[in-house]
């Protein structure tokens, strides 16, 4: 009787187990090893013809495993018990509360990017992202802002301490996407580029409608033969897209310093569907700037300007998100109050 | 900057019948944006955005120039006034002494004045005070009113000195330097930044901070008899400076930062001059002195029309584009099959440069709601495809279905949080320029700012996660490291889970082959806040992938946290180099496996991962370890041995058994339970 005979006995015993399906297989098993002639029984019949020295050692060890194949039967026969319980039983209660999974919640911004670069991916635009700590040139004076241009006033920006380039200039916590479009240029070095640059932006605000942080998405596209009428296309397909196919968009005239001809997207009203209401304005509700690129962004990326044009689009993640939920106050997104979060 | 325009007065330079919201509309898709029209007594007010580029719209009489080319397009005729003056300068009989300096030309590209003398000050005309109010101007007498008046419907700022008030009837303008001050007429003294263009009267007396506001000592008041005015035009950059540093900006400068044009000043002092006479029974009592050395030349662009075409997508007849911009006050100077030719009106001249700046007055007028939307055609990438978005999504998830809540924090912290977590502000990027003491510095962990969450609600069990940016600083001309993180945090939850999360997020993730061992650094942030055992860093090969933990007690004591706080802090940039969708198929086995429970009595401090790691090692067929029970000094592990092509008999399964309870004697002193040493 050596200690891996026994070993050998109790794996055996568990796997017979395990494999029953029902209260006879059990039984049949239980016999085979705990009965009165059952391998286990006989072990232990033999044992006071052991040496004194040996018995006690091969005695601990047998009944460990005949404890263990005990509670291995029992184990399996509540499993067998519970299963067939279930199946069996005529009359169930179906109307006790069931058990859920645990689920937890995913922030409305990631479900709103993750809605946006799905619908811009089918049209071919590739997703990117750029730093949120930027030099200046990519932020502004590439973008064909001089320092001290007025227009920069558009964009109330924070910016970095003891940080300076000799050739960038300052550093910026960057105030819009847009930054990534000459690093876009860069990256690629000649079109086609459809790009998308999702990313945090930061200004130095803070009110309903504005947050010192918050996403924007780009759109760059510059190709040979790009005109207004494809800004528009790819403008309007994203509006029925993401806001629903009876929404309709408009481009009117704006001005920013790195689109020439630039625009204001306008969607229809959410809220009043177009009739107009408080909400908005005579019917439209206002999405964000747009713009051809101008030829000074496209020489600043080394792209030709006679060669190629291009569009680009800089909105709020925020702002389309707020529209869709009804969300009024820009600030819940940011506050980490799971009374919010958890809605989503 | 918004201006708010009565239509009352944009109708006495405008004929139309067009109605006020078809004006407002038209404007908005052709020009400058409405953004609210209001009904006030039997007027309309319209309140209108003006873009930078067109400071020549931030006028009635600018909007009614704009209107007078729109309206029509809308079928709606529409016909700009001209402005009439009955007075003619120059003519003056009196000449009151002014001596004007300027010391550096490029300050002021015109400066004109003009004197009046038997100046009746009193209330301005009902009119005029009524327009001014309800713009929102507060009236103040009939002498300072025509310059409020005439800023808003012509667009040219202007001032009015108390003649006698200058000293010596001499003005020097120039740059202030060594910290002069000026009190301004709002009864604020302020200092002078060097550079800031004033005017003194020779005296060193600062009667004027240009192009934003006089000072007090020469303001008109109810004794004055004799008025200086005052139409100049500035060097905007410069105004744009003296705004920014003395944080003060006024209307008057907002519109001279954006460029007042040179050639608009006359018109003003014309219908000044038409005021002063009416509304103050004044006298004009010097010519005009009028400063304008380098007046501007007239600007000519060029631009072809298939280029047009290119970028508007349409053919647009030539005849169509000379309609467009002659009534916009282009001069077609020359003029082809394929291009034009033309110089550009001087309320433009700053405006338009380029071939696209004329596109863009051809679009708009001719009417983007007139372009067709066209699809961009289809495009092939070869480029290779980034999943750094697809990882980002699957990571987050994969969280959100095991319970977690997902968090978005600003990247801004405050010092006070740098302080409860033993951050060193020097380790971090300061923003120079913070809107409140909360944000500050920008985050170098995830981690401080989910206890945060924590804190405020208060929740007894959650789980929840962010995903996000660190800023780690280079040197000083080197931008930051931008680092994605995905740090969790689970409340009164056992290591075991927190671990477990961890491993399966890694497998979701395609990793296999990383490690965990205890994290045994004392001074870096992870080994300040971490709990000095209970802290784990998972690596692959020599790559550090994370840390997970339980935070110590002194921070959460800190931050008056009582439950227990277990975080995982991934660097999720290292995880996506390694993550992948490699997936083998391997055989099914044929074979029986055999299972069999081992307990060990273990010492203590003995890594139970380690004894794992080694009997997985031992032989090719034992297929999976388990922990199974673990009671205070025991461990039991089941150990499923298969063979892939046979059975495996007891006598195989004994002689591997045999070496698994040697090598974990020797490596840790382990000892099989209920079998005596051999």
């Amino acid at each position: 009787m050596d200690t891996n005979r026994i070993q050998n006995l109790k794996n055996q015993a568990i796997s017979s187990i395990l494999e029953s399906k029902s209260e006879k297989e059990l039984e049949q098993a239980r016999i085979e090893y705990l009965g009165r002639n059952g391998e286990i029984t006989k072990l232990l019949s033999l044992l006071p013809s052991l040496k004194p020295e040996k018995r006690k050692e091969r005695g601990i060890l047998l009944n460990e495993t005949k404890k263990t194949i005990e509670e291995a039967i029992k184990n399996q026969l509540s499993i067998i018990n519970h299963q067939s319980s279930a199946i069996d039983s005529g009359w169930f209660d179906i109307t006790m509360p069931g058990i859920k999974p645990l689920q937890g919640h995913l922030h409305l911004i990631t479900q709103a990017i993750e809605e946006i670069t799905d619908i811009f991916k089918k049209i071919g635009f590739t997703c990117r992202t750029y730093p949120e700590v930027e030099w200046d040139w990519y932020a502004f004076e590439g973008l064909n802002m001089p320092k001290n241009h007025p227009a920069r006033d558009e964009w109330e920006t924070f910016f970095i301490q003891d940080l300076f380039h000799p050739k960038y200039g300052e550093t910026v916590l960057t105030p819009h996407t847009s930054s990534g479009q000459l690093r876009e240029m860069e990256r690629l070095g000649q079109p086609p580029i459809r790009m998308l640059n999702i990313g945090k932006c930061y200004r130095r605000q803070i009110d309903v409608s504005h947050a010192p942080m918050f996403y924007q998405f780009e759109g760059l596209v510059i190709d040979k033969d790009i005109n207004i009428t494809h800004l528009k296309g790819v403008l309007d397909y994203f509006v029925k897209q993401y806001f629903g196919p009876k929404k309709q968009s408009r481009i009117r005239p704006f001005h920013f310093q790195f689109t020439e001809p630039s625009f204001e997207v306008d969607v229809t009203c959410i809220v009043c569907g177009g009739k107009g209401c408080k909400v908005c304005k005579q019917g439209w509700m206002e999405l964000g700037g747009s713009g051809m690129v101008h030829p000074n962004v496209l020489k600043n990326g080394g792209i030709d300007p006679s060669k190629y044009t291009g569009f680009a689009w800089g909105w709020g993640v925020e702002r389309v998100l707020m529209m869709k939920y009804n969300v009024d106050d820009i600030r819940l997104l940011f506050n980490g109050d799971l009374r919010f979060l958890q809605q989503f | 900057m918004n201006i708010i325009i009565l239509d009352s007065w944009l109708k006495e330079h405008l004929k139309t019948k067009a109605s006020v919201k078809q004006i407002g509309e038209y404007l908005s898709l052709c020009s400058q944006s409405v953004e609210k029209i209001e009904k006030t007594d039997n007027d309309w007010l319209y309140d209108i955005e003006i873009t930078t580029n067109r400071p020549d719209c931030l006028s009635v009489y600018g909007l009614a120039r704009e209107l007078a080319v729109i309206l029509p397009r809308f079928n709606l005729p529409a016909k700009l006034l001209p402005l009439e003056t009955k007075h003619e300068l120059n003519k003056s009989e009196e000449e009151l002494p002014l001596e004007v300096k300027i010391t550096k030309p490029s300050l002021c590209p015109r400066f004109t004045a003009l004197i009046f003398d038997k100046v009746v000050i009193k209330p301005s005309p009902k009119i005029v005070q009524e327009r001014l109010e309800k713009s929102g101007i507060r009236a103040i007498n009939n002498v300072v009113d025509i310059s409020n008046y005439l800023m808003l419907e012509l667009g040219s700022p202007m001032h009015t000195f108390d003649y006698d008030k200058i000293k010596n009837h001499k003005m020097i303008l120039r740059e202030s330097a060594g910290g002069e001050k000026i009190t301004t007429l709002d009864g604020q003294v302020r200092p002078l930044p060097d550079g800031t263009m004033i005017i003194e009267d020779g005296e060193g007396r600062i009667i004027d901070l240009c192009g934003i506001m006089g000072g007090d000592n020469s303001q008109v008041d109810e004794k004055t008899k004799r008025v200086l005015l005052f139409v100049q035009t500035y060097d905007p950059v410069k105004i744009r400076q003296t705004c920014q540093k003395l944080a003060f900006r006024t209307d008057a400068a907002s519109r001279f930062e954006k460029g007042v044009d040179p050639e608009g000043v006359m018109v003003a002092i014309k219908r000044a001059v038409e005021m002063f006479v009416e509304n103050c029974e004044a006298k004009i009592a010097s010519n005009l002195i009028d400063i304008y050395p380098h007046p501007p030349k007239t600007k000519t662009v060029d631009l072809k029309f298939n280029y047009l075409q290119q970028i508007m997508g349409v053919e647009i007849p030539q005849k169509e584009v000379l309609g467009i911009l002659e009534p916009l006050g282009f001069k077609i100077i020359a003029s082809s099959k394929e291009a034009i030719h033309c110089s550009i009106p001087h309320w433009r001249d700053s405006d338009i440069n380029l071939p696209e700046d004329l596109i863009e007055e051809i679009a708009r007028i001719y009417g983007y709601h007139h372009l067709p939307s066209n699809l961009l055609p289809n495009l092939v990438t070869e480029e290779e495809k980034d999943n750094l978005f697809e990882w980002i999504n699957l990571a987050k998830e994969a969280l959100k279905f095991w319970g977690f809540t997902e968090i978005v924090n600003y990247s801004m912290v405050s010092e006070q949080l740098l302080k409860n977590w033993e951050i060193q502000p020097v380790d971090c990027l300061k923003i120079a320029n913070p809107l409140s003491d909360e944000w500050v510095y920008l985050r170098t962990s995830l981690v401080p700012s989910l206890l945060e969450v924590v804190n405020k609600n208060k929740k007894a069990k959650s789980k929840i996660f962010e995903m996000g940016n660190i800023y780690l600083p280079q040197s000083k001309d080197q931008l930051p490291e931008e680092n994605l993180m995905l740090s969790g945090l689970l409340v009164d939850e056992n290591f075991a889970h927190l671990k477990g999360f961890v491993e399966s997020l890694l497998e979701e993730m395609g990793l296999v082959d990383y490690k965990i061992n205890p994290y045994e650094l004392q001074k870096t942030f992870y080994g300040k806040i971490f709990h000095d055992h209970r802290r784990a860093e998972v690596t692959l090969g020599k790559t550090s992938l994370g840390i997970f933990g339980e935070i110590k007690k002194s921070i959460l004591e800190r931050l008056g946290i009582k439950q227990r706080i277990l975080v995982f802090d991934l660097d999720f940039n290292e995880l996506v180099k390694y993550a992948n969708h490699h997936k083998r198929y391997l055989p099914i086995p044929k074979y029986p496996p055999i299972i069999e429970d081992l307990s060990f009595v273990v010492p203590g401090k003995t890594y139970v991962g380690k004894i794992m790691e080694i009997i997985k090692t031992v032989n090719p067929t034992i297929k999976s370890v388990d922990l199974i029970d673990s009671y205070e000094q025991t461990r039991t592990f089941r150990v499923t041995y298969q063979d892939l092509n046979k059975t495996l008999t007891d006598k195989e399964v004994e002689k591997i058994r045999k070496k698994i309870i040697e090598s974990l004697k020797n490596k840790f002193g382990l000892k099989l339970k209920g079998k005596k040493e051999d």
